[in-house]
């Protein structure tokens, strides 16, 4: 499935990139992050449980950051397995710059779910990614505000 | 499947399910008709370590008048509010929508305040209750409130009712003079979930213009809502096919759309519109034969 969006930041666009290459963010960012540890090859190992009301699913799997191309655009690879699911995926996250101040964040990317929860759940699946990618943007938004007050 | 093991209780009293609710916290799920809740579990989707069962709470099944308004207790089956004379003469939204609801086995074991509380995309229940601006009861062992239904979707599966709290009622008005409502949905004919269903409330002058109209719309987003740039189209004018079919295009405008393998979110975006504009239609004609 395609997984579009877009977000706006108020924070100048160099500020976002940091923010977003930086794993600590990142372990805050992702929706019922639990663990985001580097591996040697740079790539990183997550565990996230996942919750939207009751339904809940504890992943783990392995997140790679590529092409980076400072400060605009990145490539991203998932894969992850869970009680409930697996999910692969890849994407780009495009900043661009709209005033000095305002950061626009553009995603793109294709997922591909399976188990139970893409066939049982397939109706949601759509709605679930979205809202998962909203919240990761709104506690970034989040953390890059509270560093530009600190 | 079946579900991962839990431990159940009974409660005999909408105090103790207070308790019981509060103490267990988000280990803890509500056990009504089960009709939303137990599938999830019997695919392990969802797998509470609690359930309280509230089933047996009499007191939270009923469906009376209160001057100009209606208060449905939520242990209602969606039956009870299909058969209710009182329903059909006073709100018939509500048993024209309750009569749409999965099957007759749903229908005879799922509740109003369960299906509402759960709060599923493609749920029925959410489109009506919104477009009738309705207001929901929430109790707890701190008190209890009454959400207004604009407040209480917030995202996918997700209300404004706290961790603690269990919906009890629903509270709707009677419909007005020189008023009409229809809900018009498609149903996927497997799950009989709406594919996009649509609830419409129209109210005429004597002139047949359009003095109020509501729109709730359940199926296209993440959460049901109020397809307030159809009502923008709609206020104020003459109730004309022109004017109608104008309005609907605007059916899901702003919302993230759902895409599926069922409905693709241009399918979808395009089904909004034409359920709208039938539930428009229905809506103003019913109106138009109403004293």
């Amino acid at each position: 499935m395609k997984i579009e969006g877009t977000y706006v930041i108020s924070a100048p666009r160099d500020v976002v990139w940091r923010h977003l290459m930086n794993p600590e963010v990142l372990a805050r960012s992702l929706p019922g992050c639990e663990k985001l540890v580097p591996n040697s090859d740079g790539s990183y190992h997550a565990e996230l449980k996942i919750s939207i009301a009751a339904v809940k699913g504890s992943y783990r799997g392995r997140v790679e950051i590529l092409d980076p191309t400072p400060p605009e655009r990145y490539r991203m690879k998932v894969q992850g397995q869970g009680t409930n699911g697996f999910v692969k995926g890849e994407g780009t996250l495009t900043l661009s710059d709209d005033g000095a101040a305002v950061t626009n964040i553009s995603y793109s990317g294709d997922a591909s779910v399976g188990g139970v929860i893409a066939s049982v759940g397939q109706r949601l699946i759509h709605a679930a990614a979205h809202q998962l990618a909203n919240h990761f943007f709104q506690e970034l938004s989040r953390q890059v505000q509270a560093s530009q007050v600190a | 499947m079946i579900p991962e093991p839990f431990e159940y209780h009974v409660a005999h009293s909408l105090e103790e399910a207070s308790r019981l609710v509060a103490q267990f916290g988000s280990d803890g799920k509500i056990l009504a008709g089960g009709h939303s809740l137990v599938p999830l579990m019997k695919f392990r989707l969802a797998a509470p370590k609690y359930l309280v069962d509230i089933s047996r709470l009499g007191d939270l099944k009923y469906i009376r008048e209160d001057g100009e308004r209606i208060e449905i207790g939520a242990l209602t089956t969606h039956y009870e509010v299909e058969s209710s004379e009182l329903l059909k003469a006073k709100c018939p939204l509500l048993p024209e929508t309750a009569a749409e609801i999965g099957d007759v086995q749903v229908r005879n074991r799922g509740t109003i305040g369960g299906s509402i509380s759960h709060a599923d995309p493609a749920g029925d229940w959410p489109a009506p209750i919104l477009a009738l601006d309705a207001d929901i009861k929430a109790v707890s062992t701190r008190g209890e409130r009454w959400i207004a239904v604009r407040d209480l979707f917030v995202e996918l599966l997700t209300t404004a009712l706290a961790g603690d709290e269990i919906l009890t009622a629903i509270r709707v008005p009677a419909l007005g003079v020189r008023s009409g409502s229809a809900y018009s949905k498609l149903h996927h004919p497997a799950s009989g979930y709406a594919m996009v269903g649509v609830a419409a409330v129209i109210s005429l002058d004597e002139q047949g213009n359009i003095t109020k109209a509501s729109v709730g719309i359940t199926g296209v987003g993440p959460k049901a809502y109020r397809a307030t740039a159809v009502e923008e189209g709609l206020q104020g004018k003459p109730a004309s096919v022109k004017r109608l079919a104008e309005a609907s295009a605007h059916a899901a405008e702003a919302i993230e759309v759902n895409s599926d393998l069922y409905a693709s979110a241009e399918y979808r975006t395009h089904l909004a519109t034409v359920y709208t504009r039938r539930a428009l239609e229905r809506s103003i004609e019913r109106a138009g034969h109403a004293a």
